[in-house]
């Protein structure tokens, strides 16, 4: 099996981004109700799904991680909440400069914007944790725990926000899309996921590296007395 | 139907332009953080 | 169960020995429900408006000072891994733990309901009770997650800045349904929304409680 086969595949994902989003910045119709401000379409739809999907994988890496306590699952999880917030990030911002001359604001409480948000934090502190536990094990455990949490999370946080906006306007946003974008769109999305599938593996092959070694390292005393607390 | 959106080429841009940046400035990220291991 | 109720009880102990805590735990939320009634200003409208905002975030500043106190305790000397040896089962531990801060939570989150009024000039148009339900649900909802997080950060020296952190997302949901419940049940509630918040609240609870409680373990053990 090629070990590199992910470049492969983000080379093409790159190569069909840039084709998609020729064909939707200058070939594609402007769309019916927002005009040419709707080409942020192809930008905006694939990032929100493979963000999503990248997520879901790292949900299923952490659980994997629980199960099996290995090196590599820890890696999976690192990789991909890495590269999940990599598209969460740039979803808000997508997200923001779409609504800026659509709706009039940059912010507003719409469900997705504000689940979006708030999985930045929830994702955000599995990093944030990851870089202050130093033991592997502990390190593998709690990580894990804090990304099925903040999994767990996003459908909870979706429906109450839902919920709590219901009294208000409804913004609206398109739900289906003109048959001469699906193509681009279809396409940008198919990109997206191969250039992110070939971030994970990139990721992930760089932090299985780190891990295995802290995981098989020879067992040294830990940096900081563990009966103590800190203070 | 109320009338479509006219111009906001600058948003479209802007999106365009930080998802690019955004994107290739974490593959070189990694590049560089393979080197360096 | 055994474990949970005699966990609960020793925190219990604990907390009416150290009174005085609780007491500036209570002073603290007051001061915060003044803060907010200067910053926003002389507008009594609007005070009275959001005076279950300012309940609900007052309760919830709390919530990370006293779940921090809650958890070191058991994690001064290594006293968890003692306890774990005994042994204690760790859902046990949690739960005995989690219905304790609950308890606190509950304490703080009644006595604000007439700060509230008072600062706030707020008035409870519908019945008490749902408020009370309201204060027992949001505060169950709160210190499940947050009797999680601070055993997962327990050891660690940043965990003051990254327990408020980490509890935010999952706070979320249960401080919108509990605030909207609290703004219904003062400023009237004439579409009978209440309920369905409340269901909704009950719902957070059911998985956040049964969620941490299989977690924890693995938390603890590591």
């Amino acid at each position: 099996m090629n070990v590199r086969w992910e470049t492969y595949l983000g080379a093409v994902g790159f190569l069909m981004l840039l084709g998609a989003h020729y064909v939707g910045l200058f070939v594609a119709p402007p769309e019916a109700m927002m005009g040419d401000v709707g080409r942020i379409l192809y930008a905006h739809v694939p990032t929100a799904w493979v963000g999503l999907l990248t997520y879901l994988v790292a949900f299923i890496a952490a659980i994997g991680a629980m199960l099996t306590g290995k090196a590599k699952w820890d890696a999976l999880v690192e990789a991909s909440v890495e590269v999940g917030l990599l598209l969460n990030v740039l979803l808000l911002i997508q997200g923001s400069l779409w609504a800026k001359p659509t709706w009039g604001v940059y912010w507003t409480w719409d469900p997705r914007l504000t689940t979006c948000a708030i999985m930045v934090v929830g994702f955000g502190v599995v990093l944030a944790l990851r870089k202050q536990i130093d033991e592997p094990a502990r390190r593998l455990t709690i990580s894990s725990v804090a990304t099925i949490v903040a999994f767990v999370n996003v459908p909870i946080v979706y429906m109450s926000v839902k919920w709590w906006r219901t009294l208000h306007q409804n913004f609206s946003s398109p739900e289906t899309v003109d048959s001469a974008m699906v193509t681009p769109l279809r396409v940008a999305a198919f990109a997206m996921l191969f250039l992110s599938t070939a971030f994970v593996v990139r990721r992930w092959r760089l932090a299985v590296a780190q891990l295995t070694l802290e995981f098989d390292g020879p067992d040294l005393p830990a940096p900081s007395a563990p009966l103590a607390v800190e203070d | 139907m109320t009338g479509m959106i006219q111009g906001g080429w600058e948003f479209v841009w802007a999106v365009y332009g930080i998802t690019w940046a955004g994107l290739v400035l974490y593959g070189i990220s990694l590049h560089l953080r393979e080197r360096a291991q | 169960m055994k474990t949970t109720l005699d966990i609960l009880y020793k925190d219990m102990l604990i907390e009416w020995r150290a009174r005085s805590r609780t007491v500036a735990l209570l002073s603290f939320a007051y001061t915060i429900l003044l803060l907010f009634a200067f910053a926003i200003g002389p507008d009594a409208a609007a005070l009275r408006h959001h005076a279950g905002a300012y309940l609900w975030l007052g309760l919830l500043l709390c919530s990370t000072l006293l779940l921090d106190r809650s958890m070191r305790i058991e994690f001064e000397a290594d006293a968890v891994s003692k306890l774990l040896l005994v042994p204690v089962s760790a859902p046990g531990l949690f739960y005995g733990k989690a219905i304790a801060n609950s308890v606190q939570l509950w304490i703080v989150g009644l006595i604000s309901i007439p700060m509230v009024i008072v600062i706030c000039d707020a008035t409870i148009t519908e019945h008490w009770a749902w408020l009370v339900l309201t204060i027992f649900l949001g505060g169950a909802g709160l210190a499940a997650p947050g009797t999680l997080y601070s055993a997962m950060i327990a050891r660690l020296s940043g965990r003051q800045l990254l327990l408020p952190l980490m509890l935010f997302p999952l706070v979320v949901p249960v401080v919108v349904a509990a605030v909207k419940t609290t703004s219904l049940v003062m400023l009237g509630d004439p579409m009978n929304q209440a309920g369905s918040w409340l269901v909704l609240l009950g719902c957070f609870n059911l998985i956040y409680w049964s969620l941490c409680g299989v977690l924890f373990g693995r938390v603890v053990e590591a």
